[in-house]
């Protein structure tokens, strides 16, 4: 067991872990934050997207012992149970999820993406939204209603009228 | 430790964070064949996570300062650390390597290129990994420490098979180095998966030296004909003397194509392999050629 000190969500935690738990799985159990999922557990889906240290990385391909000193963010702290992200908001009024397994990675990958397209004060093309999300995997919604989404939320950000 | 039924995805292992290169070679030293070196973990995680990989050690390289892309001498050397997005925007890159910075973007997706590191793909061998391709094309060494010395491995010895290379226990890639090629040189590479990000089906990379009308020189790298990734030395002779503006190029990839004995797997079929690399080949060497009539 090693002993590690993680910043999750604004709380600071010390625990003991095994070597060889995954960051998803420990967020999951010794965090209770469910929205952390686990889909193919090998880099393929892109469901347990967190960001760690403000940037995306596959919770299931990192060690909770790696993390050790870090701060990270999940889907719980982007708008809370209401949902009240402008991401968030956008992936509901333009169909962006439907049965929702994959929407926490979707958010937590896109979220920097338009936070940058904002401050950068530019629309992306629609390819270039595709190509920031082409690491996550969404089986219901044909991905044209996240594009959508991302177009809106950056729209909104810009102060467009959607 | 087993709680409320949960997952334990990897065997057990020891981890080690190393603290300076000389700290973790001494630790891959002490493991021998037990111990594996970890930067970003996309490609080793995944083989511990499915149990195909289970290394008793793992020594967490990711605080060393070996990431980098610079010119010594007439070489590019590229720091083992160096995530694959680094290449993107990078002058030395766009201006020598264009084949390089086509293949980085079949690299997986955004995530996977900012953690994954060259060091990483190297050593991991993956059959149609891109940056093994680029290795070979580009006849670099392989550098390699141990704490016994160093040595430099060729490109074009250093992959033996899928997934295994000519790294011995106790040994870590510490640097990739690619010798910098003549201002007209240019190239292209190529790659078909089943989805973008996905594991290539196959890959053909072209590096072409010319006289502003002809090629003079040219080197071919095709992943998914083999194990690892090839060079194909007879088309690299049959380019040699070909117009930039017809150079053959239906016909280097038949004549590839007809040399080849591709995989047969869940993915394709060998002669659907086969066809896909007469293709890709064809489709590589014309980029290559309208961009060096373009260059000149």
């Amino acid at each position: 067991m090693t002993e590690i000190t993680l910043e999750v969500n604004g709380v600071t935690k010390t625990l003991d872990v095994e070597p060889r738990r995954l960051l998803a799985d420990v967020l999951r159990q010794e965090f209770d934050l469910s929205g952390v999922h686990i889909g193919c557990a090998h880099g393929a889906c892109g469901c347990c997207t967190v960001h760690l240290d403000e940037t995306p990385r596959l919770s299931c391909l990192t060690f909770a012992v790696q993390c050790d000193g870090s701060s990270i963010k999940t889907v719980e702290a982007m708008g809370g149970p209401s949902a009240d992200h402008l991401l968030q908001q956008a992936f509901k009024s333009e169909h962006g999820l439907q049965c929702g397994y994959c929407t926490p990675g979707f958010i937590m990958t896109l979220a920097p993406f338009v936070d940058e397209a904002i401050a950068s004060r530019r629309m992306p093309e629609n390819d270039e939204i595709r190509e920031a999300m082409s690491g996550n995997i969404c089986r219901c919604t044909g991905y044209h209603g996240i594009v959508a989404a991302v177009r809106k939320a950056i729209g909104s950000g810009l102060g467009e009228n959607a | 430790m087993v709680v409320k039924g949960e997952p334990m995805r990897p065997a057990s292992f020891e981890y080690h964070r190393a603290t300076s290169l000389e700290h973790a070679l001494e630790l891959l030293s002490q493991f021998g064949d037990d111990g594996r070196p970890i930067a970003g973990g996309q490609s080793l995680v995944p083989m511990m996570n499915f149990r195909l990989a289970r290394p008793g050690h793992l020594v967490d390289i990711n605080k060393l300062p070996i990431a980098g892309i610079e010119v010594l001498g007439k070489t590019l050397r590229i720091g083992a650390l160096t995530r694959h997005e680094a290449y993107f925007g990078n002058p030395l890159i766009a201006r020598h390597f264009p084949a390089f910075l086509d293949a980085v973007h079949y690299i997986g997706h955004p995530t996977i290129r900012r953690n994954g590191s060259i060091g990483g793909s190297i050593s991991h061998a993956d059959p149609t990994a891109e940056l093994p391709a680029v290795a070979v094309l580009h006849d670099a060494d392989i550098v390699v420490r141990s704490t016994a010395g160093e040595r430099r491995i060729p490109a074009t010895e250093f992959f033996l098979s899928a997934y295994v290379t000519a790294l011995e226990p106790g040994e870590m890639v510490v640097a990739v180095e690619l010798p910098l090629p003549p201002e007209t040189s240019t190239g292209s590479f190529i790659e078909l998966g089943e989805r973008s990000g996905d594991f290539a089906t196959a890959s053909v990379g072209i590096t072409l030296e010319h006289d502003g009308s002809a090629v003079t020189k040219a080197a071919m790298v095709c992943s998914g004909a083999d194990l690892f990734p090839i060079r194909a030395p007879e088309i690299e002779d049959f380019l040699a003397g070909q117009p930039l503006i017809d150079p053959k190029a239906k016909e280097a990839g038949q004549l590839f194509a007809e040399s080849i004995d591709p995989v047969d797997d869940h993915i394709a079929s060998a002669d659907y392999r086969r066809g896909l690399i007469a293709q890709l080949t064809q489709r590589a060497i014309t980029t290559a050629c309208t961009r060096a009539l373009g260059k000149k």
